[in-house]
């Protein structure tokens, strides 16, 4: 192509035009701090794990705790935490291995898949955590309503139906499961969307 | 030791500038983002410093890391400007060197090439700084195969930008 042929020829005079750092200039860059997607994706992740981890600290300190002791629930609950911060442990161990394998010196097709990974693994923590929650909601009410003498010992007119209470409870898990994913979709979205474009347009194989 | 690596990494740096310069020439429109991903890039370079082992150029090992940044990194601070206006276009040409058809010519081309997606304006960049297609598709982490065909591609839709 003439065209391009034309613009390698310039290409070589712009290099007298281009800006020149001294190097007090460049010096002074590299005492500052990254803003790059990485370190952004890094610090979302951990509030994301912080959040997640300390649901069971605020549901001691919120007293929804001190209700599961009263009604026989420890054991369940003691499993509930193991499981959470059993599946926290794993998922943050994968996650640095992950975020340690991201290198600029890669090609840009593994850099690429590298984040896209790294990001993934958190993305799989939340829903796997939405997963145990919802199920945890579910069995608790599973629980309340047909194994606790409370319930079962109520005057039959003073029980809501028990259709109401099944539907109430999976409505309001599929309500609080769509909005975290909402605005999980949004966060990932606007973080990695150039990411993901740029990545389609390297694997996309012309022929 | 920091102190030494230090020196080494700002004293190749600043000889090799030009290469960093090119890639914001290409990826950005306007003096401040220029700088903004100039700064990005250098603080990346540094952090992979460590590991440069002197194995490769440093000019090599730059294009890498210049590109990777530009292209994945980099978080644009503010909506970079879209434009295809050739006045506006960060390159200057100069204008004694050509006639003004080609002068013309030229300034559509950069105008062109600015349209490009982000992937198309590294191979781009790496075509005009005459990287065989092995070194492209090293690059990139593509097949050689696969950028070969890429580039005709990059060359028919330049063509297209130009002659609609």
């Amino acid at each position: 192509m003439d065209e391009l042929e034309l613009l390698k020829k310039d290409w070589k005079k712009q290099e007298e035009v281009l800006p020149k750092l001294s190097y007090q200039e460049i010096y002074q860059m590299i005492l500052k701090k990254s803003s790059s997607i990485v370190r952004w994706i890094f610090i979302i992740s951990i509030i994301e794990f912080l959040l997640w981890a300390s649901l069971d600290i605020i549901f001691r300190a919120t007293g929804v705790h001190d209700e599961v002791e009263i009604k026989n629930m420890e054991t369940f609950s003691l499993i509930a935490s193991l499981l959470s911060y059993g599946i926290l442990i794993y998922f943050i161990v994968r996650f640095y291995l992950n975020y340690d394998k991201i290198q600029s010196t890669d090609s840009t097709k593994v850099l690429m898949e590298n984040i896209i990974r790294t990001r993934r693994t958190v993305k799989h923590y939340i829903w796997v955590n939405i997963s145990l929650f919802s199920t945890l909601m579910i069995g608790t009410m599973v629980y309340l309503v047909f194994f606790t003498d409370e319930f079962q010992r109520s005057a039959a007119e003073e029980q809501p139906p028990l259709w109401l209470i099944i539907t109430t409870t999976v409505f309001m898990t599929i309500i609080f499961a769509g909005l975290i994913a909402l605005f999980y979709r949004l966060v990932y979205g606007i973080l990695t969307r150039r990411l993901k474009r740029n990545y389609k347009e390297l694997e996309k194989l012309e022929v | 030791m920091n102190k030494e690596l230090e020196h080494s990494f700002v004293t190749n740096l600043e000889q090799n500038q030009n290469i960093v310069h090119k890639v914001c020439r290409i990826y950005t429109s306007d003096p401040d983002s220029h700088n903004d991903l100039f700064q990005e890039i250098t603080i990346q370079l540094w952090k992979a410093y460590p590991k440069f082992r002197g194995d490769a150029k440093f000019s090599t090992w730059m294009y890498r890391v210049a590109l990777n940044t530009a292209i994945t990194l980099y978080r644009r601070s503010k909506r970079s400007l879209k434009t295809t206006d050739i006045d506006t276009i960060s390159f200057k040409i100069k204008a004694e060197d050509y006639d003004d058809e080609v002068e013309q010519q030229l300034k559509l081309m950069y105008a062109a090439v600015k349209q490009l997606n982000d992937i198309e304006k590294a191979l781009v960049f790496l075509y005009l700084e005459d990287k065989s297609y092995k070194e492209i598709a090293d690059t990139m982490g593509i097949s050689e195969v696969n950028a070969r065909v890429k580039m005709n591609r990059v060359k028919t839709k330049l063509k297209k930008i130009l002659n609609p």
